[in-house]
Parts: structure tokens; sequence; C-alpha cells
């Protein structure tokens, strides 16, 4: 009787969270869709095969590329950087890095893409020290928009590695040595592939960063490099032909299916890890 | 697959200011199987692992079949070793697991699976062989690292207080399958263990370890009956220290004169140290004894008997008797003639019954 | 890896001094690792340059060398109060929200409604999968549709105060969606810690009503977890740039990026200055997870 009653008032407590998300989230979401299928006023699928051709297609894949990049470069620093953390003997470097790693994990946006400029923008601080302006610098390209976007995602990186490097427990490369195995062989059997997922999970996390980045690319490179995020706030600001409004849209959703993609990996990977490293 | 004999030799192993070996000698002799018993921190576990390779000690020399392994790197020794738990390879399946030696050294899969196979038959696990570790219960996983440790036909095994984390009914019935496959192979095994019961039901002889050093090694009726320090009376089972008089060879304890075993202190007052078991309790209104506390433990029950001059003694009665001994009975208590071990009183004062807080 | 230097190495540097072992913290011995130097050199190089040359940029005066100038204009700049104070308040406003429907939420889930849960972990992760600014062109189509359609009902009215610019509650609406993931996952985290089935029970045991339970019992024993939770909701609100440039409306980072162009000086000494609060609001929070942690 009683647990039955209070079963129901449970419900109702996650009531309104549920409304909430299905209003705010949901009714946006909606939209998006019903918008990428309409062309004045009829049903077409015009502005999702527009959203694929042309510059649009450059810029979707200008995302693309940068954010692979990124996440297979800081994926793989971030675990170089995790280690060498972990394997220490100094405690506090090890909270040093784990805290300074949340606090640049976070630091994106806009203020990221002034450090950076007045580092190593056209009158950046080193720029101007080193002369490196006369060797043909520019930080704002692809290249550098990538040194950019390492900033915040190999921090990401350590903290999403540390726990796993963590969890490898010294009993199995003990288990591996009494077996047999050098340590190189503990690693390709046992470590690496225990850690797999979660490094992977990492990169796709990396990933998603930097797919979605918008302020430090609209801060730091306007639209020189071709990006999907700029591309979509360019034509949500009215910076296209009259009756192609809806291909901000399409554009959106291309983003939303992209994004899904890499997270159907992510979940899978992310559980399989928390069951070995438990 | 025989034993090896195993030799300590004087092993010494600091870690910063804790001493965990300090001069360990011991000799395991060929399909023994030993239990190195002792307190946490008396460095039972330190030595397993100087043996294993995973650790070097300071001083002294590990010998196996009489050569020394002391600086052969741990992938290159001959001894399999099960850990405490969660040892097993959380990527790889109870098949895979077991076959892990056999892969590095490059065997082929079909005989890899062959052997895995085989061992898991042997450890009564023949068809877990395509689950992962976090498929199978504790006392599964536990068998499948005993399997792993004997795929490579050691001739040492080594176990590092395997059944601890397991629950009661498992740990016991998996400590009397080891022994038995143990005795099936005739492979020399150490086994590191703070649980005194575990030790006495399952080795050949008990070493009990105290800070880094060997206290006494013997079979386990010698050393239940005949502790060779006070140390090793109080640690292995429950063990009553009652003030006595020694006079010549004998001593007076509770009213009664009974031949003392071993050496006497030179002090005429000494404890005389006696199992529950050796002491008598009869219900008596006029007996100078008060049952305190009554814990019935199935076979038996174990007494706390106040006695007439303060002191306290614990007795075991059997099970079934214990209805006579509820709380507040009045009872006699005497002991069982027969030689008993006395040693000197630590202080004045301090010598009641001994209990550590959580026999009663 | 370089970490795994061949066992064999151990075994040389026992050999050579053998029985004069230094205080090791673990069991096995250290080697030197040069590569871990490397890696670490690289790192702070990599992520304090940019930090010091940012501030140097600020102090560096043309032709006079240090000056703090640029941190004092900020606080005189056209609009930076406004800006500052929008971002606070539609920070505060955000949390206050997002508490007020996570927390009786994951109680409920935990205690009373286990299926829920992954409609709830579903709904809360989704904000994390769909990039904000696909959010805002959501957003922003329904706020241009709205009134086509809505005209004449009342709706219409709902949807200008929304977009009132001295107060945009659209901005707290959208921000209490990305903040979801956060705070639904310190809050479930926080009751994990707790056992609230247990407190909740002997509560209910000894007479307490639900809402009492709920304010007197959860509450105080989730203060550090909404304590994260409210902090991070704060970081995000106050770095937030994508919904509220699309939406126009001149929160503390937009009026950032707006000033950069005319002066970039006091842009960047802005930035420094974001950052600095960053930092301390983080490391405030993770310090009181160390408490609690160190406290449980």
């Amino acid at each position: 009787m009683r647990d039955s009653r209070t079963r129901s008032k449970g419900r109702w407590a996650a009531a309104p969270l549920l409304v909430f998300a299905v209003i705010v989230f949901g009714v946006p979401m909606l939209v998006l869709l019903g918008g990428t299928f309409t062309k004045e006023g009829t049903l077409s699928t015009a502005n999702l095969t527009e959203s694929l051709q042309g510059a649009y297609l450059t810029a979707l894949v200008g995302s693309v590329k940068i954010s692979a990049l990124v996440a297979v470069l800081g994926g793989v620093l971030g675990t170089f950087l995790a280690q060498a953390v972990v394997t220490s003997r100094f405690r506090a470097l090890r909270e040093a890095v784990l805290t300074a790693s949340g606090v640049l994990a976070n630091f994106g946006g806009v203020p990221l893409a002034f450090a950076w400029i007045a580092t190593l923008g056209n009158s950046g601080v080193v720029t101007t020290t080193l002369g490196l302006g006369q060797h043909g610098w520019n930080l704002y390209n692809f290249w550098g928009l990538t040194l950019v976007y390492l900033y915040f995602s190999i921090p990401l990186q350590v903290l999403t590695v540390v726990p796993a490097l963590d969890g490898l427990r010294p009993q199995w490369r003990e288990a591996a040595q009494n077996n047999g195995a050098s340590t190189w062989q503990f690693w390709r059997y046992v470590g690496i592939p225990v850690l797999t997922p979660a490094l992977l999970g990492g990169v796709v996390l990396l990933f998603g960063g930097a797919f979605s980045a918008y302020a430090t690319a609209q801060a730091m490179v306007g639209s020189t490099v071709p990006l999907v995020t700029l591309k979509i706030a360019d034509a949500l600001t009215g910076n296209v032909l009259i009756g192609h409004e809806n291909v901000a849209l399409a554009l959106s959703l291309d983003m939303i299916v992209v994004a899904g993609l890499v997270m159907a990996v992510y979940l899978p990977l992310q559980r399989r890890s928390a069951r070995w490293l438990r | 697959m025989n034993g090896a004999r195993v030799e300590f030799r004087g092993l010494r192993r600091r870690f910063g200011s804790t001493v965990a070996l300090d001069g360990l000698d011991l000799t395991v002799e060929p399909g023994e199987l030993i239990a190195l018993l002792g307190p946490s921190g008396c460095g039972k576990t330190t030595a397993l692992r100087c043996l294993a390779g995973f650790e070097q000690p300071d001083e002294g020399e590990v010998l196996v079949d009489g050569a020394d392994i002391t600086r052969v790197p741990a992938n290159r020794r001959d001894a399999g070793m099960v850990f405490q738990s969660y040892s097993l390879f959380p990527n790889l399946n109870a098949r895979d697991n077991v076959g892990f030696g056999l892969r590095v050294r490059k065997a082929p899969a079909a005989k890899r699976h062959a052997r895995a196979q085989e061992l898991l038959e042997l450890v009564g696990l023949p068809s877990v062989g395509d689950r992962y570790p976090h498929q199978l219960s504790g006392g599964q996983q536990q068998r499948v690292a005993l399997a792993r440790a004997l795929a490579l036909e050691p001739r040492v095994l080594l176990l590092d207080e395997p059944l601890s984390a397991l629950d009661a009914k498992v740990r016991v019935t998996l400590r009397e399958e080891i022994r038995r496959l143990q005795l099936s192979l005739g492979i020399t095994t150490i086994f590191v263990t703070h649980d005194q019961e575990e030790a006495l039901s399952m080795a050949d002889r008990v070493a009990v370890l105290r800070e880094g050093r060997l206290e006494q090694v013997a079979d386990p009726a010698t050393l239940y009956d005949r502790p060779a320090t006070p140390f090793v009376a109080e640690f292995v089972g429950a063990m009553n220290h009652l003030p006595g008089l020694v006079s010549g060879d004998r001593v007076t304890v509770l009213g009664q004169t009974l031949p003392v075993e071993g050496p006497s202190p030179d002090a005429a007052r000494v404890d005389v140290l006696v199992r529950p078991e050796a002491v008598l309790v009869t219900p008596d209104g006029e007996g100078d004894g008060i049952v305190m506390v009554s814990s019935f433990r199935g076979s038996t029950a174990r007494l706390r008997v106040r006695l007439g001059d303060g002191n306290e003694v614990l007795a075991d009665v059997p099970g079934h008797d214990s209805a006579r001994f509820a709380p507040g009975t009045a009872v006699r208590v005497g002991l069982v003639e027969r030689p008993v071990l006395v040693s000197a009183r630590p202080e004045a004062g301090a010598a009641a019954a001994v209990p550590e807080p959580d026999v009663v | 890896m370089a970490s795994l230097t061949p066992q064999v190495s151990t075994q040389v540097t026992t050999q050579v001094t053998p029985g004069t072992v230094p205080a090791r913290g673990g069991g096995r011995p250290r080697r030197p690792r040069v590569w871990r130097g490397v890696v670490l050199l690289l790192a702070a190089v990599y992520f304090l340059v940019p930090l010091i040359a940012s501030f140097v940029f600020t102090v560096k005066a043309p032709g006079r060398g240090f000056s703090l100038d640029a941190y004092g204009q900020i606080f005189s700049a056209e609009g930076f109060g406004g800006s500052l104070l929008l971002s606070l308040g539609l920070g505060l406003a955000t949390i206050a929200l997002v508490l007020l429907l996570t927390l009786p939420a994951v109680v409920a889930v935990r205690l009373g409604a286990p299926r829920l849960r992954p409609v709830l972990e579903v709904v809360c992760t989704l904000p994390l999968v769909v990039p904000p600014i696909t959010f805002v062109a959501g957003i922003s189509t329904v706020l241009r549709w709205g009134p086509d359609y809505l005209a004449s009902t009342p709706f219409y009215q709902t949807i200008i105060a929304l977009q009132n610019p001295g107060f945009p509650v659209v901005l707290v609406l959208a921000y209490v969606v990305l903040a979801l993931p956060f705070a639904y996952r310190s809050l479930d985290a926080g009751l994990g810690a707790i056992d609230v089935r247990t407190l909740t029970e002997a509560a209910r045991n000894l007479g307490a009503s639900w809402p009492h339970v709920l304010l007197r019992v959860i509450i105080p024993n989730m203060r550090s977890a909404m304590a994260s939770a409210s902090f991070l909701t704060l970081a995000l609100v106050l770095g937030e740039f994508t919904i509220a440039r699309l939406l126009s409306f001149e929160t503390f980072p937009n009026w950032i990026y707006r000033i950069s162009g005319s002066q970039a000086q006091v842009s960047v000494a802005v930035s420094v200055f974001s950052l600095l609060i960053t930092w301390l609001l983080l490391l405030a929070l993770s310090s009181a997870g160390a408490r609690q942690r160190s406290g449980s």
C-alpha cells in the first residue's frame, strides 16, 4: 500500500522535469526537423540536399576534419600526459594537473580565442618576441584553430583517462609477469585492450567538443576556415538568400546526425569500460 | 608435475622505516603445503612476493631446488601465483585467462584451448570457458585464477590470501578443493593467510611469522598443542592466562597441581596457558565461578566465567550442554590433567583471561 | 610506450646498490623516466605560455612599459556592468530552476520510480549530443514562427515576454537544458553517496512527512552535491556565447566579443579576468568536493 503510493508520488516528482524537457528541448527540435523538410510551405528534401552541396558541404567536411584531428591528437597527447601524471611519485603534481585540467577543459569560448590571439596572433606577444611574422606564421587558419582547440581537448582527455589508468590493477601486471609475459606483452594483451574503451570514449568526447565549438572559431577566424557552426550562425543571422533560411536548420540536422552517430559509438564503449574497471 | 624445494635464506626487506622481512629463514620441502600465518604486516606476503619476483629482498636469497633465483625476473620464474582477488584479466574470457601463459609462449591456439579446458575441468568449472570475469562469482574467479596459475605446470604454487575475499561457505569448499588438487599434483605450495583456521586445516606445516621473523614452524597439531612461544600460543587459537606458582617441574593453578611442559621462567609466579577446551566447568551451586557470557557456536558453546578471585577464564562446553550454563549459573572450574605451558607474567595485575575482543 | 622500460633494467639498478635501498612507496623499483619529464615539460610550456603571454599582452602599454591600465579600463568600459549583471542574474535564475526541476526528479528515481531512470538518463544526455548551435537554431525558429501562428492568442504575449532584453527568460530556459546533464550527474552522484533509502525510511519511521524528509533530511545531506551542480551551472552560464549571440542578447561573453574590435587590450584583460573567475569557482568546487570525500 505504502509502496504503491510512494511509487506514484515518485512519478509526479519527476514530471516537471520531463514536461520541461519536452517543451523547451523537444519543441525546438521538432520545429528544426519540420523546418528542415519544409521549403516554401511544402514538404521537401531540397534544404537537406542543399546543405550537402557546395560551400555547405565544404564546411561540414571541414568541421569533421578538424574535429577528427583534434580528437586523435588530443587523445594521444592527453593519454601520455595522464600516464605521466599517474605514474608520478608526487601526489601534489597529480592533484595540480587534475585540478588544472578541470579548469582548462572548461576554458573555451571567446576568452580562449583572445588568449591565443594575444599570444600567437599577428601582434601577439610570442609572435612579436620571436619574430614569427617574418617566417609566415599565421594563427588564423586550420592548423592554428587545431592548436587552440587542443588547449581544452587535452585536459578533457586527461580527465577521462586518469580514472581508467588508475583502474589498471597492479595484480594484472603481476599476474601477467607471473605467466611469463614481458612488459610489452602485458600491454599488448591486457593493458591496451583494457584501456581502449576509455581512450576511445575520450576521443569521442573530444570530437564532440571540437565539432560543436562555435565561440572560439567565431572570435578567432571569423569565416576564413570553413566550419559548419559558422555557416549555421551566418544563415541564422540572415546572411542567406531569401527562401533559403531553412538551410540553417538542415545543416543543424546534419550536425545532430554526425554527433549522434559519434555518441552511438561512445555509449557502449563507456559501459564496457565501466564494467572492466569497476 | 612434481614439487621443488624452496629455501628462504636470511631474507631482509625494508619499506622506508618499516621492516617487512627481518632475516627470514625457512625451507619448504618438495610437495609440501606450507602456510605462512601471521598478523598483517608480519612480512608473510612480502616473503611470497620475493619468491614470485615482484619484490627484491635487500639481503638474503631465495633458492628453488638449490638454484639462487633472487635476481631472476618475475616473468622467468617457475612459480604460479593466485592473488587475493580481481586478478583475472577483465578483457579476456576464462579460457583465454587460463591460456594466457601459453599465448605469451606462442603456443598454437588449438593447444592453448585444449590445455585451458583441461585445467578448467581440473578446478571444477568445465563450462565457463566463454564467460568473462565479471560474469563469474568470486569463488569461480578464484578457481579460474588457480587454473591460470597451474597452466604452465609450475613447480611451486603461491597463494596470496586467495580466499579472504570470499564468503564463509565458499571459502571452506574452495580450501578443501585446493588441498585436494595440491595433493594430487604433488606441487610445492606456499599459502599466505591471516586466518589460523585456514592454515591449520589445510597445511602440512604452518609457519608463524612475526615482525618479519619466523616464530615457529610445525605441523598444525604441534603448533596448537605445543606452541613454542607465547606469541604463537596467543595467535593460534584462544588461550587463557591463569596465575600459577611453579615449584620444580610442577605448577599449581586453580588449586590443581599439573606438570609443566617445556621450559619455565625463573620466577615462581607465572602465567599458565590453558586452552578453553582444557577448562572443565560443571554446574555447582557451591562453585566459586559464575558464568558471565555464553556464546553458542553450534558444536560447542564458549563460556566466559568469572572466578572468585576476580580473574576470568574462557571455557568450551559441548553445544548440547549450553542450556545448563546460562549466564548467572554458578559453576565449579577445573583443568584437564595434562602438562601445561607456562610463561613469565607480563606484569602484576595484568593477567586475567586473555580474550581478544572478538573471542566471546 | 617508454614507461615500459624492460624489466631487465630493474635488475641492473638493484644489483648496483644492494642493501642500500631508499624509501620506496610501492613494490616496484623506480627507474629514471626521461620521457615523463619531457611530457610534463612540454605540457607546462603549452598550457602556461598562453596564460603568461595574455597577461604580458595586457600590461605592455606601447612605449610606456608596464601598466595595469587595461584592467582599470575594464570597470569603466561601457556595457561592462550591465552585461556582467545580466549574466550573473541569468546564472542565478538558471541555478534555481535547474535545481528545482532536477532534485525532486533525482530523488524520485532513486526512491520510488526506478523505471523512470533510463528516461531521465536519456533526457539528461541529449543536450550533450545536440550541439548548442543546433539547439539555438531550433529556438530561434520557434521564436520567429511563434508570432506568425500565435498572433491572436495569449501565447504571443508569452513569446514576447520571453525575449525581454532586460531579462531574457528564453536564455534561462535554454541554459537549464544545457545545464541538465551536469546538474543531474552531480545530484545523482551526491544521492548515491548518502544512501537515501535508508535515511528516508528512518525519517519516515520516526514520523516525518514527505516534504519534511525532503527539506530536513535529504537536502541538508546533499549540500555539497548541490553546490557542485550550482558552480558548474554558473560557470556554464558565465561562459556561454553561442545561444546569447545568435538570439542577440548582450551577455558578458558577448560584450567581450563586441569590445574586442575597438579595445583589444581590454578584451584580453577581461578574458584573463574571466579565466581567473572560472579558476576560483572550480577551485572552490574541487576543494569542496575534496572536503566532502574526506568527511564521509
